[in-house]
This record gives C-alpha cells, structure tokens and sequence, in this order.
C-alpha cells in the first residue's frame, strides 16, 4: 500500500499541472442536483449538473470545436438503476487565435436521465455517484479537472417540489429540441450545404450550426444560411470527409436550438445566396428608381416639383446655380428616404420576431392604411387640402439652401403614395439585409429626384416645362378614382381578415373620417382659422376604432376548422372525465411536419365532419416557445418532439399515438373505430 | 539576421496561409529556425520519413504524454527507426507555452525530449499552413514527401496519464506499417489537446 502511495506521489511530483490542480480550487464548480428526491420505481429521475464556470474561463460542448475535450462521467450507481448519455445545452462560440470553441462562459446544467427499476420498495435509498472529468480553459490556458459528486435518492412516488421544477424548467429551456423534420445535406466542391426544414414564414435571426459529427464542416469557417421555400439553407466549407449523416444542433439568437440530423440528399438551392442576393438587390433598386420616377406624377409631388421646376426656369441661364439646387433637391430627397427606410428597418428590428408579410396579415394594418388611402383620395378629389404647398411656396423662393428642404419634404410627402404603390419593392427591401434595404430606400428617392436633377442639368428641358394652370386640377381628379379603388380593395381585404363585423367597423371609420375632412375642406375653403380641428379629432376617433378590430380577427384566424381549443392538461382531464373522445395535436410554428399535416389533414373537411359527427374533441398544444410544461407531456408520449398526435378513445386508459405523417381518411376512422361515430 | 531568417521561412512556405493539409498530397515545405539558431527545412530530409508535432510546454495534455515518458518513447522508437522527429512550437510571444530559443533549449533538457530538432514558430505561419489546432497535434510526412498522418497521438483522448496504457499510439502503429510497406490503416484521427496559442490576427 505504501509502496502504491509512494508512486502515485511520484507521479503527481512529475506531473507539474496535476499537482497544480489537486492543490487549487477547481475553476468549475459544478452541483449535481435531482430533479426528484424521491423518484418512483419503474421511472425516471432528471439529474442536472448545474455548472458554473469562473470569470474568464469556458466550459465545453460535447463537440469542443477544433480544440478541447468533452465531458465524461464515470457512474457508481445502485443495482438496476442506469443512467443516460449526458445532454448538453446549446453552446455559444469563441474563437481564440483563429480557432473555434463550442463553450459555456456562464451558468450552465448538463442533463443526465436515471432509470430506476421497478419493483424497488418504497424508502429504499439509493447513493448515487459520479466522476465527471472535463476540461475548463480561458484564452490562455486549460485545465483538466475532476470532480467527484453525489447525492442520495430515496424511492418514492417521483413528485418534485415547485422550486426544483422552475429550476429544471430554466435549465430545459436552454436544451436543444428535436426538430421533427429530417435535414438534408451534399458535399460539392469542398464545400458542405445542409438543408433544415423551416416554414418559410418562421423567422430564423442569427442562425448557427453547431455540428456534432466530427469532419463534417470546418469549425472556424464562416457560415451562410439562406432560405429556399421551407428550407434553411446552411452552406460553409467542409471539413475534408463526407460522412455518412450529419448530427448537430441549429441555434438562434434567442438562445433557441434544435436537434438536426441530416441524412445525404438534395440540398435546394438557397434564395438569398451572396450572388444571387446582388442580382435580386440590383433588380429591386432598378425597380426602386423607376417607383420613384412615377412618383413624381403623383398628385402628392407634382405641385411640388412644378413650383421648384418654374422657378429653376425662372432663374433663367445661371447654369451653375440650376445645377446647385438640382443636387441639394436630390440629396434632401434621398436623405429623406434613407431616414425613413433606416425608422422602418428598426421597427423590424425591435419586432425582430415578427416578418413583414405577418404584419400586412395583421386586419390592424390593412384598417390604418385603408383609412390613409381614403383620405388621400379624397384629397385629391378636392374635399380638403394639405396645407403643404403654400410652405413650399415660401421655401421654393428661398433657392440654393431651400432646395435642400424642398427635397425632404417632396420625399416627405411622397411617402403616403408610396405606400400602396410601392408596396411590393419595400415589402422587398424589408426583408433583405440592412445594407441592401438602404440601397433600395436611395433608388426610390434617386428617381424621385432623377426628373428634377435633369431639369437643372438639361436647359433645353427647362424651357420645355408645361405652364401650371386649371389642368392640374383636373388631373387630380382624376388620379383620386385609383386611389378610391385602391381603399376599395382594401376594405376587402379587411373583410377577408376580419369578417362583417371588422368590415362594417372599418367602414365606419372611414365615413367619421370622411365626414371630419369634408367639415374641414369647408372652414379652409371659408378661410377659417382652426380648419384641421375637426379632421384631427374626426382621425383620432377613427383610428380608435383600430382597438375594436383586433381581438376578434386574431380568433377567428387561429381557430383551426375542427374549433380546438388550447391543450392544458387540466382541460384533456375534465373533457376525460366527461368520457368524450379527444383527438390531442401538438405542433409549433418552426416545424413543418407539422404544418404539412395540419394543411393536408386535420384542417381537410373529411376529418372535420367526421369529428362533428363522433362529437370529437380537439386539443391543440403549441410548442413554439418551447414551454417547458408542455414539453414534459410531449415527452411522456414522444421523445422526439412535435409533431405529437395522441387519440383519447373514450374510457381507454392510454392515448394511442398515431403516426408523424397523418392522412385524413385515417383520422376520418378514428370516432368510427372505437364505436362512438354516428 | 534572426529576423531575415523569419521572413526567409515565411516567404518558402509553399502553401497559402490558412490550409490544411490532405493525406496522400504532398506536405507543404517549409523554414523555420530550431532551438540552436539553425535554419531546419522540411525538404532537407528528402528520402526520410518524418514526424512533425506541435508543442506548448504548459498544456496539461502534452503534460500528459511528456510527464508519463510516452512521447519520449515514441520519439526514441521513431528515430530509432530511421525518421526524422521536428517538434514545432506555434505558440505566439505573450501567449501561454511561447519559448525564446534558450527557454526551447532548457524545456527540451527538462523533458528528455528524444526528438531530432526542436522549431520554432513564433508567427504561427506553419501552424497554420499545417491546420495544426491542438497541442498535441501529429503530422507524418513519408520519405516522398507525402502526408500519410495526420491527428492525435493516440485514441484516448483524456487529459489523465493513467490513459496511456491501453491506448492505441497512432503514430507508432503508422510508422511502424510505413516501415513494414503496409499503407497506414489510421491515416487521420481527431486530434485532442489544448489549442495552438497562435497570436490573434
């Protein structure tokens, strides 16, 4: 014995770093806590290894990137009670000197599932221990530490005090989910593109593919994702092998990861690649620039444009000056458009959850701009005026610096005729990059400016310009017919959206704010002081119908055909207890199985009359947010996630679970099969 | 003249700066000043087999291999064998594991290293040029000048030294199949480590 002592201290004397570490504090302090003390016979205890890693220091994932080792556990554990592999929370990056580690920085717990056997008696204690050997570095150095745990279980009926459960919860939020739809991946060229199934309505902000398989990517190597129809699009340099599937998990920035396995297969084409993205960005702009040159016909900016036009001619043969004013008009009208691109680009990013073509889903939008554009065309028809132009007068005669002015608000005024007009290349630019959005926004007010900036280089044009009189009038009669059928389409819209109700609401809208304008176009047509009083309260009152308009859209939307209501557990219970058959669907916005089979389905007619006539009742369990309550359930039934369909039969102990790719004729069968179908 | 000599093995190197290197290709040459001042080129042992392994003195895991006596003996068999052993420290001056040449010489006598020279790399250009991410991190390059190996020392993959035992050394079992004409069973294998201190760039 003293003799083994002896060498293992010549060891530790040989070993400089080993002998450190037995001697310092350990730069990882990890606590092994159970989700239950008292778990039940037959089932499962969560342990977590909650860790907490010093200021500066790093933890690693089970793949520690191009340098680093993972976790590993040695067991000591009671006859029949095993454990499973060691989960991992999704990592973050760190790229030190060029390389890349997968780490943890701050807290973090490592999931570990005990089964116990069944038929241990109640009381029966069960010491558990384990060695965990891991590695903990800081920019500079690393450390392999040890560290020996354990705690002591009591058999029982497996409950979990509330605390312990909200600390598990937290803890599972941060654990990757499975996606629930198989990835695709091709090696071409060298270089790994791995296609992840994603509704291509889902936002994906920051994605980053942390891969599992060794060889299959090179860590430190930058990654593109771009979308192709429900697909995400993952494409970066290989790591030199093509392996026979790659596992690894796809995390965003909101601290949300999903479990990816993907098998070799076809790999679409991704939609925003850096090539085809310019292309599409060049398109838009030249799109942009010819939408702005049309604007300047639009009755909001021709007065405009005229009035600073006729004084340029005015200002006769002064080439340098014409030309001057042409440039500041320019810049103010692109400045405007830059600053008002850039407020609308940080509201996607404030609402970085929500997509564009949501929004224009949303009956809230289409009531605001169905009001905008009515009161526009009734502007134009020559119920009321802007008070705009007469500003104008005065800055057009203040020539070189007012031109600038004049400009941003040409671009100021433009934008309401912007809105539906140039809908589809902002609703373009919205969506893409922000660099390439703003080169969008200048294209709009580059043609906006592009007739302007001709007249002040062209003299021979500047001669050529029609006199202002009665015809411009005219003309904008004229143009405020479009912009009337434009409402009208909208008001449509709204009524698709948001039913009779939200169609009727939105119309009254319109009439109070049509009726406050008109009073308005009377006191300015008197010369009254005070005209805009009445419109001003006639449009608050208007927009206020807006609250009215929100909730009942937003339920009527959501509500599949079958009337589901949200799943809790409480309700399956007491829908249980009153003995009627339950069909339970568990599905989440970023899957598209789930989608597939909700659209192909459960929302087909078959199905709908066939539950109506079984008097089935639908649950309906969102997973989006992955809310821990609901994964604990999903999971009792599916370790593999959504999608989750679970058939209550009425009187049956168990749910049958039926299969991830649902057909409406076998959920049609459903009532029929257990004898409750009429 | 030290400083000539840097951009000298800078400007050899034949290979862009951030590469790996493919098994079965030809290893990229290079220049790089050993602990005795000397310039070592890879070309200079054309004809031989050679063993590259990347060094840092502080980390736990060469420690591992250097502390238990099995990198010397795998260094002692390889040249006893006929090869070559170049031990390359890329660690960045400031950086954890950097030597001067008089640190590099006292380190080597310290360890008992068995190896033929000892290089360093202070700019990490040959770290780089070589993919070299971990310490340690094992390259074997055949008497054509062909890589045949590339990853860790062996398949056990712990910072404990108990672990050596019963470990298969990946770099004995190559030589010892390029020695017998056998092509290399296990041409790659994760290497394992700490990572190379390269500076940041």
């Amino acid at each position: 014995m003293r003799r083994l002592l002896a060498f293992l201290a010549a060891c530790f004397l040989a070993a400089p770093a080993a002998a450190q570490l037995a001697a310092q504090p350990r730069h990882l302090a990890i606590e092994l806590v159970a989700e239950s003390d008292s778990p039940a016979p037959g089932g499962e205890v969560t342990l977590a290894l909650a860790s907490k890693p010093d200021p500066g220091w790093h933890g690693y994932w089970k793949n520690p990137g191009d340098a680093g080792i993972e976790t590993t556990l040695a067991w000591t554990l009671p006859g029949g009670v095993t454990a499973g592999p060691l989960e991992y929370p999704v990592p973050h990056r760190l790229v030190i000197g060029g390389l890349m580690n997968y780490v943890y920085e701050g807290p973090f717990a490592q999931f570990v599932r005990l089964k116990l056997p069944a038929g241990l008696a109640p009381g029966t204690r069960l010491p558990i221990a384990v060695k965990a050997d891991y590695l903990v570095c800081t920019n500079e150095i690393c450390v392999p530490e040890s560290a020996q745990l354990s705690t002591v279980l009591t058999v029982g009926d497996g409950s979990i005090t509330p605390e312990r459960r909200a600390q598990f919860d937290q803890w599972r939020r941060a654990m990757p989910k499975p996606l629930g739809s198989a990835a695709t991946f091709a090696v071409e060229g060298g270089k790994m593109r791995i296609g992840v199934p994603w509704p291509a309505d889902q936002a994906a902000d920051g994605p980053y593919f942390y891969p599992l398989t060794d060889g299959a990517i090179a860590y430190a190597a930058p990654q593109t994702v771009g979308r192709a129809g429900d697909t995400l699009v993952i494409e970066t340099q290989g790591g030199g092998k093509v392996p026979g599937e790659v596992e690894g998990v796809l995390a965003l920035d909101n601290g949300r990861g999903f479990e990816v396995r993907a098998v070799p297969g076809a790999v679409p084409a991704a939609a925003a690649q850096a090539a085809l993205d310019w292309r599409a960005v060049l398109v838009a702009f030249a799109g942009a620039v010819l939408g702005g040159l049309i604007l300047n016909v639009m009755p909001c900016v021709f007065p405009i444009l005229s009035l600073k036009a006729l004084g340029l001619a005015r200002a006769g043969g002064d080439e340098r000056a014409a030309r001057g004013e042409a440039l500041a008009y320019s810049a103010g009208v692109i400045a405007v458009c830059l600053a008002l691109g850039g407020i609308l680009l940080g509201l996607r990013a404030g609402g970085a959850t929500v997509g564009w073509a949501f929004q224009l889903q949303d009956p809230r939008v289409i009531f605001v701009l169905l009001l905008l554009v009515t009161a526009i065309a009734f502007n134009l028809a020559g119920l009321f005026e802007l008070s705009a132009p007469g500003a104008v007068n005065r800055l057009a005669a203040g020539g070189k610096g007012g031109a600038f002015m004049t400009g941003a608000l040409a671009a100021f005024v433009a934008t309401p005729c912007t809105g539906p007009f140039m809908a589809a290349a902002l609703g373009a630019a919205l969506v893409l990059p922000t660099a390439a959005a703003l080169t969008i926004f200048a294209g709009l007010g580059l043609g906006l400016a592009l007739p302007f900036l001709a007249i002040g280089f062209v003299p021979a044009l500047r001669r050529r310009l029609p006199k202002p009189g009665p015809w411009m009038a005219t003309l904008r009669h004229i143009l405020s017919v479009p912009m009337f059928l434009t409402a009208l389409a909208l008001a449509w819209v709204l009524g698709r959206q948001a039913g009779v109700d939200g169609l009727v609401l939105g119309l009254g809208a319109v009439l109070v704010a049509a009726l406050a304008l008109w009073w308005t176009g009377t006191r300015q047509a008197k010369g009254r002081g005070l005209a805009w009083a009445p419109a001003a309260a006639g449009i608050v009152l208007a927009l206020g119908g807006m609250l009215l308009v929100e909730r009942k859209p937003a339920a009527a939307t959501e509500v599949a055909a079958l009337g589901a209501k949200p799943f809790s557990e409480d309700a399956l219970q007491s829908l249980r207890a009153g003995n009627k058959p339950v069909f339970a669907y568990f599905t989440a916005d970023w899957c598209v199985t789930c989608k597939v089979n909700e659209k192909a389905a459960i929302e087909t007619a078959t199905v709908a009359d066939a539950f109506e006539r079984g008097g089935v009742e639908v649950l309906v369990g969102d997973w989006t947010d992955g809310d821990p309550a609901l994964g604990r359930f999903i999971e009792r039934h599916n370790r593999a996630g959504v999608p989750l369909y679970l058939w209550y039969a009425p009187g049956a102990a168990e749910p049958r679970v039926l299969p991830q790719v649902l057909t409406p004729a076998m959920l049609a069968e459903l009532p029929t099969r257990t004898g409750v179908g009429g | 003249m030290k400083t000539v000599m840097l951009g000298l093995a800078t400007a050899l190197l034949a290979m862009p700066a951030v590469a790996e290197q493919i098994v079965g290709q030809p290893a990229g040459n290079f220049r790089l000043t050993d602990m005795d001042g000397r310039n070592v080129a890879l070309s200079d042992y054309k004809g031989k087999t050679v063993v590259l392994e990347w060094h840092n003195p502080g980390c736990p895991f060469v420690r591992k291999h250097y502390d238990s006596g099995n990198m010397q003996r795998t260094q002692a068999a390889a040249v006893a064998g006929g090869a070559v052993w170049l031990t390359i420290n890329s660690g960045a001056p400031g950086k954890q594991g950097h030597l001067s040449l008089a640190e590099a010489k006292g380190q080597y006598a310290r360890d008992g290293s068995k190896a033929t020279r000892y290089l360093l790399d202070p700019k990490g250009v040959v770290g780089k040029g070589y993919g070299a991410k971990t310490t340690p991190h094992l390259y074997i390059v055949d008497p054509a000048g062909r890589l045949v190996y590339q990853g860790g020392i062996d398949d056990k993959a712990t910072a404990n030294p108990a672990d050596v035992t019963g470990a298969r050394n990946h770099v004995t079992a190559a030589l010892a199949e390029l020695k017998a004409g056998k092509p290399v069973s296990v041409a790659e294998s994760r290497p394992y480590g700490c990572s190379v201190k390269y500076a940041e760039s």
